[in-house]
């Protein structure tokens, strides 16, 4: 999506106001260093929360994935369930999105381990998060 | 209980009633629609009404004053009025569209208090594909269905439109992801404008509400109805989800977003209950939920023959099993069998507890939720007295009960 | 390595075969910008609201599938797994020879999205006259079959060039026999 695409665009300039930095993979690192508190689970709901799913500048978006991949490449498949039992059921379509973003940018290995994500997320929330990984129009 | 009946046609598009339930308005998902008549030796064609050139879109019945408006994917609207003869003749409606006619609606009763009849099912709308409600009344001197437009705010193909009991307000959703609540005051035709919750215009097409699907964006809009009262409405959207706003509460947002496919269809059984349909995936079945006492939304059961079985040879042993073994309220997750076989394209409230559903397998289903609230009673008693002994097993099943709900939002 | 494959093989049939399900959610929609038309939204993408987010499911980077949805009409593409030139060869072959006969298959398009090797094409009429489970069983089965059918052409190939060499060599070394004597 370019950012000059459409009328709508004029009206919404709330994108330039985000701070693109925030997303930078540098950041990250250091925040989770800093809070001590950072395990897998609290990175994963951390990045979620923060993701800029109706922003309208790709980089940022882009951004975001490749932090929000990070994360989930990271997690071991075992210690998947513990962390899916902390999410509600709004992160977990949010997080429904971002595996099927992975699946665009596949690497060395990830595309099994966000199979295995796809399975997890799947019993717990359903067909509904896939129906709404279609529906929704603010894409990860 | 339900009924299933078979008109021996192959499919079934849409399908309307009359008043006493006697006969049956269908269209076998072309360009006909069929009357039958239902005898003691099963139903019978009374007449195919042939005037549309492609699909019917859309079938109404109005009760009182005896009339069939049809609508169809060639842009026109009839008005089918009964002879003396018992034969449906057609008038054409003036729509003035240059796409398809998607939906049709009669306005409800109206006041019937001063002149019966004079005021009941006065007007009907017709959505369109052309961005366009096509609100349409009968003017004597012209002995012609004419119409007027609201064509602003919408931005895509009008799915769904329904009436406030007032006969006064409109609500339409569209596949633009918004349901938008009008005034549909003619003042040609009508003295003052209504007093309801939803505001009042004295304009045709002033824009009382307007609700987004979801803050996430998407979701086209499948099914909006007016609560009997007309104080809310309810709409399932392609998101999954379940939304019913408020005029009462300053217009705030109920959202249930459930683990299912979309739902295609959404009636209201009474002021708090409402049953949602699926027309996709296999499981072709209604499901009911509920409203409770914090106004949240939440699911009761599915209706279908699966359910019924279990609970006439049942086996509160088997329900409590598979509740403290899997933690779930229901055992026919893996069941395919439901009803229908096809996809369920259309669904009327018949009577206070009865709905009823047509799909492309050809069958009309009445559904009766008198036994169904009685079950849920039931189960609730049985519970009751199960938590005597096993407090675990309630905890299991709340949690199962929370699981299945699917999650709620409140917004604004 | 085989071994390795097939153990992503099911989840990635499984996730393929969930989102398909979802996507197959699909009602008669009659055409708001041309009248009385009715065509598939998915090809004329002329109403971007109209139209669901693409997804794409992955495999290893040279196996995927994109599904695109729309409100009456979905297009499953699929891109097969071709390791080497003579597996290429003969998926192309496969492909076109379907194709080819695109109207026996009916939900079959005759043309492949670009970057794909096979594409199907599912309107709201193909999920009323058919169940809808069973489609997405027969495009499941397909990506099943269609891996499987083009390893046995390899090796029935690779075992056909083998005999033939054999065959030859041994002519060869006959001539050999022959001269040394």
């Amino acid at each position: 999506m370019s950012r000059n695409d459409g009328k709508k665009d004029s009206s919404a300039s709330t994108f330039r106001k985000i701070d693109v930095d925030q997303y930078s993979d540098n950041n990250f690192r250091e925040e989770d260093a800093d809070g001590g508190i950072g395990g897998p689970t609290e990175a994963l709901i951390s990045v979620l929360r923060s993701a800029p799913l109706g922003c309208k500048n790709q980089q940022v978006k882009d951004n975001a994935r490749n932090l929000t991949l990070k994360v989930l490449l990271s997690i071991k498949s075992t210690q998947i369930d513990d962390c899916l039992g902390q999410l509600d059921r709004d992160l977990l379509d949010v997080l429904m999105k971002y595996i099927y973003r992975g699946f665009e940018i596949p690497t060395e290995g990830s595309s099994s381990h966000l199979l295995t994500w796809h399975e997890k997320v799947y019993n717990i929330s359903g067909v509904g998060s896939i129906v709404r990984a279609f529906a929704d129009s603010k894409r990860a | 209980m339900t009924e299933v009946h078979n008109l021996g046609v192959d499919a079934i598009s849409c399908h309307a009633w009359n008043k006493d339930r006697k006969e049956v308005a269908i269209c076998p998902n072309n360009n006909e629609i069929q009357v039958y008549k239902r005898t003691s030796s099963g139903w019978k064609l009374l007449q195919n009404l042939q005037e549309h050139d492609m699909h019917v879109m859309g079938i109404d019945w109005a009760p009182n004053t005896n009339r069939i408006v049809t609508c169809s994917a060639d842009k026109n609207a009839y008005v089918w009025t009964q002879e003396g003869d018992g034969k449906w003749n057609p008038a054409w409606v003036l729509l003035r569209i240059n796409r398809a006619a998607t939906c049709v609606k009669w306005s409800p009763l109206g006041t019937m208090l001063v002149k019966p009849f004079a005021r009941s099912e006065n007007k009907f709308a017709v959505g369109s594909g052309g961005r366009v409600i096509a609100v349409c009344y009968f003017v004597s001197e012209n002995n012609w269905w004419q119409c007027k437009h609201i064509k602003r705010p919408l931005r895509s193909t009008v799915t769904t439109v329904d009436w406030h009991p007032d006969n006064k307000v409109l609500v339409a959703g569209s596949t633009d992801y918004k349901v938008r609540v009008f005034s549909a005051f003619i003042s040609d035709m009508e003295d003052a404008p209504g007093n309801g919750p939803w505001g009042h215009s004295n304009t045709l097409g002033t824009l009382l509400a307007e609700f987004q699907n979801t803050p996430n964006g998407g979701g086209w809009i499948h099914s909006v109805v007016f609560s009997p009262c007309g104080n809310k409405i309810c709409w399932v959207a392609h998101n999954s989800s379940i939304c019913i706003a408020d005029a009462t509460k300053g217009n705030a947002v109920i959202r249930l977003y459930t683990e299912h496919l979309p739902f295609l269809n959404c009636v209201w059984m009474g002021s708090n209950s409402i049953v949602a349909v699926h027309k996709h995936g296999h499981s072709c079945m209604p499901m009911l939920y509920s409203i409770d006492d914090n106004g949240q939304l939440y699911f009761v059961s599915k209706l279908d023959n699966t359910q019924k079985k279990e609970a006439a040879g049942l086996s509160a042993m088997r329900k409590f099993q598979s509740l403290d073994r899997q933690a779930r309220t229901d055992t026919n997750d893996n069941a395919l069998d439901s009803i229908h076989q096809n996809t369920i394209n259309c669904v009327r409230k018949v009577s206070n507890n009865e709905f009823s559903t047509s799909g492309l397998d050809g069958q009309l289903v009445v559904w009766d939720l008198k036994y169904v609230n009685k079950l849920i009673w039931l189960f609730n008693l049985a519970a009751g007295e199960f938590h005597c002994w096993s407090e675990d097993s309630i905890k299991k099943r709340n949690a199962a009960k929370e699981q299945k709900g699917g999650k709620n939002t409140v917004q604004n | 390595m085989f071994l390795l494959q097939s153990g992503t093989l099911k989840p990635y049939l499984a996730a393929v075969r969930r989102t398909l399900t979802a996507a197959m959610c699909l009602e008669n929609f009659s055409s708001q910008i041309v009248e009385k038309h009715n065509k598939p939204e998915v090809e004329v993408r002329a109403s971007k609201e109209l139209l669901l987010t693409p997804i794409l499911i992955s495999r290893n980077d040279k196996e995927k599938v994109l599904i695109e949805s729309s409100i009456n009409s979905m297009r499953i593409s699929i891109a097969v797994k071709q390791a080497d030139d003579l597996e290429k060869l003969l998926c192309h072959n496969f492909t076109r020879f379907m194709t080819m006969r695109a109207e026996h298959f009916i939900i079959l398009r005759r043309k492949p999205i670009e970057g794909y090797d096979i594409s199907f094409l599912i309107t709201n009429i193909h999920v009323e006259q058919m169940y809808k489970h069973k489609i997405v069983d027969f495009v499941i089965y397909f990506m099943e079959e269609i891996d499987r059918e083009i390893s046995e052409m390899k090796l029935s190939m690779n075992a056909r060039a083998r005999i033939c060499a054999e065959e030859f060599l041994k002519r060869v070394s006959h001539l050999w026999c022959n001269r040394s004597r």
